[in-house]
């Protein structure tokens, strides 16, 4: 490809590059001179320009001859000519057929990093169709390259299908623009597959016939031969391997894209069979070529069939992104890390309740997958955006989730309201408007994580909506269930559902401020005092609300039971199925009081530092980090003032000093520790919480005791043991 | 770009206004005229006239890049670039069309 510019020289005619008809057209005058004397007459600082055009707009202006704005500028300075496809076959600068194995290693392996460049967020054009070989694979000769090529380009189109489809990407995730280039439309999926599959059934031909079993070799030293054959059998190997792993990621894709539930097993297995041949591609990876020119001067390596400036014309006037191909070495831990993620999106059609499905988003969310697994994980849970993993329709998962969550008798089978008419129309188109905004929950969680929040502020306003309509069909529900069965009620029951998910989301929008490194330490206390004294305490009341519900359907079951059968049902005590919520609520209120009470204290002794209020105040940032919260009715928006006055330490006699709230938050958090360590089965995010919860015990226990109380050094926060809560250290 | 203040900055002696003042008015006549700039890296890009300022720093609109003729590879086809500005010292060379130039007093026809 490296090719000395002189080479051809058909650019007569061409002048500056600027075409016929421009050329014709028009008669341009060189000005340079007296333009340039005329400038130098402006005063400094003035700008010459049109009315219409202020300041503002030439902000927007892209800089030439800057290299972190100016795309053209990096094409234009490297010494040597950029060829396309057909031109490099033509002057003979890449080879078509008879490709030796360790250029086909070579090839492939670039394209997997190019691949995973590519999902990792940056353009096509830039990564995967940097490889010339891609651009036409009609082209190629050699059959395996051809089926890879013609593999290749599936694997990115059915990926940026899926990605597209799920839409939980922004610019940052994903780039979904295929600049015109053709992704083997014109060829099926299946006969791709079959392509690789006959690839790959002549090369075991090879690794067997090549294999050192044929060799009845007495001694232990090999004869020359012999190693070369060994050699020859291991890069047969090698291409095998990778043209098998290409396969089977592609059919694994191919299975997600089908309806059945059943072909997500099908890709998980897939995706488990793909995985076991990487430490065989890892360990094979240096029989591939490697690129050719120095790339210690920052320029990107040369492979044969690579050209990275090949397109550097068809990218976007916007900044131009430098994509660095990640290295060899690194590909395989990535695949293996992309693969596990998608083993663990197959997992989520095991999980039936919309809570647990709505759990299991976050908790995958929490890794920060990327963007292929999230959008997999969304197009799995909707397919084609109808039902849920393609069988249950999302209303029935709502009424499930009711049921589970309090019990309310209009959806009981034993309550007259369950066949009741208007009953019926009632909760059905309840449970129709909380569709929308559920799946639109789900979907938020597809995001990423700083995205998350922006969005999970954004969609209080319509749970609002629904909290507001909950009410309204309970109270309709309750005056039905009381002229039919004057015994029993219907209150809050909806309800109560809704404003518990409201306020999950509320928790989670604070929460990830500390996650996305949002707040100043000077925020800490009040955040963590809205978490302890308001949400927390608003979360806990609504579970056991719904605890209390479930126990009062659940007792006129038993009754109804026991009038019909005599026998005496055994009492078993039964676990609570929102115990475990509850007590991590306890946890978490305990651990934030901890911390609220440690900023407080930390504040009295002059170690939190302020900043100079001079255009804003405590109260405008305080405003701007709850404001999300103010198009919520329940719970109500805790204004300023009002924050002030319920945290105002006067109201107590007499006023506490930091001594005394460092040890109240030494008591807070010995309290966390005890709940979670009597949490039956500790799952790692209890684990995590204890981490921090046990020195921080300490921390204050010395600080009340009034270690270093003179030091004027600050505090320092590691949240590396949990996201939320820091461990606090005094130097 | 975003440190410049607006136009009309320190005040001028007197003698020195007629000559900035028609230098302006120069300058001036030459907004939104088509303009052909060439880069010292040997592009050129062509695009609308809209600012400019002492240190010849000028923005084009709707601007077009054209490669330098050495480079075959797609060449003739321009790249959009829309509003782009180019720096004083990479300016090598700048032209108008000479169409537009019929009402403006002062360039071209001039020397």
């Amino acid at each position: 490809m490296v090719m000395k510019s002189s080479v051809e020289d058909n650019d007569t005619g061409w002048g500056l590059g600027i075409p016929e008809k421009m050329k014709n057209n028009a008669n341009w005058v060189d000005i340079t001179h007296e333009f340039k004397g005329s400038c130098k007459e402006l005063n400094l600082g003035e700008l010459l320009h049109d009315k219409l055009f202020g300041l503002f707009e030439a902000m927007s202006a892209i800089e030439m001859m800057d290299p972190k704005m100016d795309a053209g500028m990096i094409g234009n300075q490297v010494n040597r000519k950029v060829l396309n496809f057909e031109q490099a076959i033509k002057v003979g600068a890449i080879k078509v057929k008879d490709l030796s194995l360790p250029e086909l290693i070579g090839i492939i392996d670039t394209c997997f990093c190019c691949l995973i460049t590519w999902l990792e967020g940056h353009s096509l054009a830039q990564t995967v169709f940097t490889c010339l070989y891609v651009h036409n694979p009609d082209l190629i000769e050699e059959p395996a390259l051809k089926a890879f090529a013609l593999g290749m380009l599936k694997v990115c189109d059915i990926a940026r299908e899926k990605v597209n489809k799920a839409a939980v990407f922004e610019e940052e995730d994903f780039q979904a623009m295929t600049y015109g280039f053709k992704m083997a439309n014109n060829v099926t999926d299946l006969r791709v597959t079959g392509m690789l599959k006959d690839v790959e059934d002549e090369l075991q031909k090879k690794v067997k016939v090549s294999s050192l079993d044929n060799f009845q070799s007495e001694s232990l030293h090999f004869s020359e031969i012999e190693r070369q054959c060994i050699f020859i059998h291991q890069q047969c190997l090698a291409l095998f391997n990778r043209i098998k792993f290409t396969r089977l990621l592609l059919t694994a894709l191919i299975a997600f894209t089908k309806k059945e539930t059943s072909s997500v097993g099908e890709a998980q297995k897939l995706v488990a069979q793909a995985a076991d041949l990487l430490s065989a591609i890892h360990s094979s990876i240096q029989h591939g070529i490697q690129s050719q020119n120095d790339t210690t001067k920052g320029d990107h390596p040369i492979m044969m069939g690579f050209e990275p400036l090949v397109n550097q014309r068809l990218l976007p006037p916007t900044f131009p992104r430098y994509a660095k191909i990640i290295k060899r070495e690194d590909m395989v831990a990535y695949f293996s890390k992309l693969i596990e993620r998608i083993k663990t999106v197959c997992d989520v059609i095991n999980t039936t309740n919309l809570h647990g499905i709505l759990d299991f988003f976050c908790e995958f969310s929490e890794q920060s997958p990327c963007v292929l697994s999230r959008s997999l994980l969304q197009t799995t849970f909707l397919i084609d955006n109808k039902k849920v993993f393609g069988t249950h329709l999302m209303q029935d998962m709502i009424k499930d989730a009711l049921r589970y969550f309090v019990s309310p008798p209009v959806l009981s089978y034993k309550c007259c309201l369950f066949n009741n008419h208007q009953a019926k129309d009632y909760i059905d188109s309840f449970v129709t408007h909380c569709s929308r905004p559920f799946c639109s929950l789900i979907q938020i969680h597809g995001h990423n994580r700083a995205r998350q929040r922006d969005k999970l502020g954004h969609i209080l306003e319509e749970f609002a909506t629904l909290q507001d309509e909950a009410e309204k069909v309970d109270a309709a529900l309750h005056s039905l269930l009381m002229k039919l069965e004057p015994q029993r009620q219907h209150l809050a029951c909806l309800g109560t559902w809704i404003l518990y998910h409201n306020l999950r989301i509320m928790i989670q929008y604070l929460l990830s401020g500390f996650e996305l490194e949002l707040y100043s330490m000077h925020e800490y206390y009040y955040i963590y005092w809205y978490l302890s004294e308001f949400l927390y305490a608003w979360l806990m009341s609504t579970l056991s609300r719904a605890d209390s519900s479930q126990m009062a359907e659940e007792r006129i079951l038993e009754e109804q039971l026991k009038g019909r059968s005599s026998k005496k049902t055994k009492k078993k005590k039964k676990v609570r199925p929102l115990s475990k919520e509850i007590t991590m609520s306890q946890a978490y209120q305990n651990m934030c009081a901890g911390m609220y009470k440690t900023m407080v204290a930390l504040d009295m002794d002059g170690k939190v530092r302020k900043p100079q209020f001079e255009l804003d105040s405590e109260q405008v940032r305080y405003e701007h980090r709850f404001a999300p919260f103010n198009s919520v009715v329940t719970p109500p928006p805790v204004h300023y003032i009002q924050f002030k006055e319920m945290s105002d330490l006067k109201k107590y006699n007499p006023p506490p000093g930091s001594a005394d709230l460092y040890l109240a938050a030494s008591k807070h958090f010995q309290q966390a520790k005890l709940i979670l360590e009597n949490v039956p089965s500790p799952d790692p995010e209890v684990n995590r919480i204890l981490k921090v919860a046990k020195p921080n015990i300490v921390v204050m226990k010395l600080l009340a005791g009034g270690h270093k109380k003179e030091t004027k050094v600050l505090p320092e926060f590691d949240f590396s043991a949990h996201k939320y809560f820091p461990v606090v250290k005094i130097i | 770009m975003a440190t410049m203040i607006e136009e009309n900055g320190p005040s001028i002696h007197e003698s020195e206004v007629s000559s900035s003042s028609q230098a302006r008015q120069k300058l001036e006549g030459l907004l939104n005229k088509n303009m052909r700039i060439r880069m010292t890296d040997g592009r050129t890009l062509v695009g609308l006239f809209l600012c400019t300022d002492r240190d010849c720093n000028v923005i084009l609109g709707s601007a077009q890049e054209f490669l330098k003729s050495t480079d075959t590879f797609s060449q003739g086809e321009p790249r959009v670039l829309g509003l782009a500005m180019i720096p004083g010292h990479h300016v090598v060379s700048i032209e108008v069309e000479a169409d537009s130039l019929d009402d403006t007093q002062g360039f071209g026809a001039s020397h």
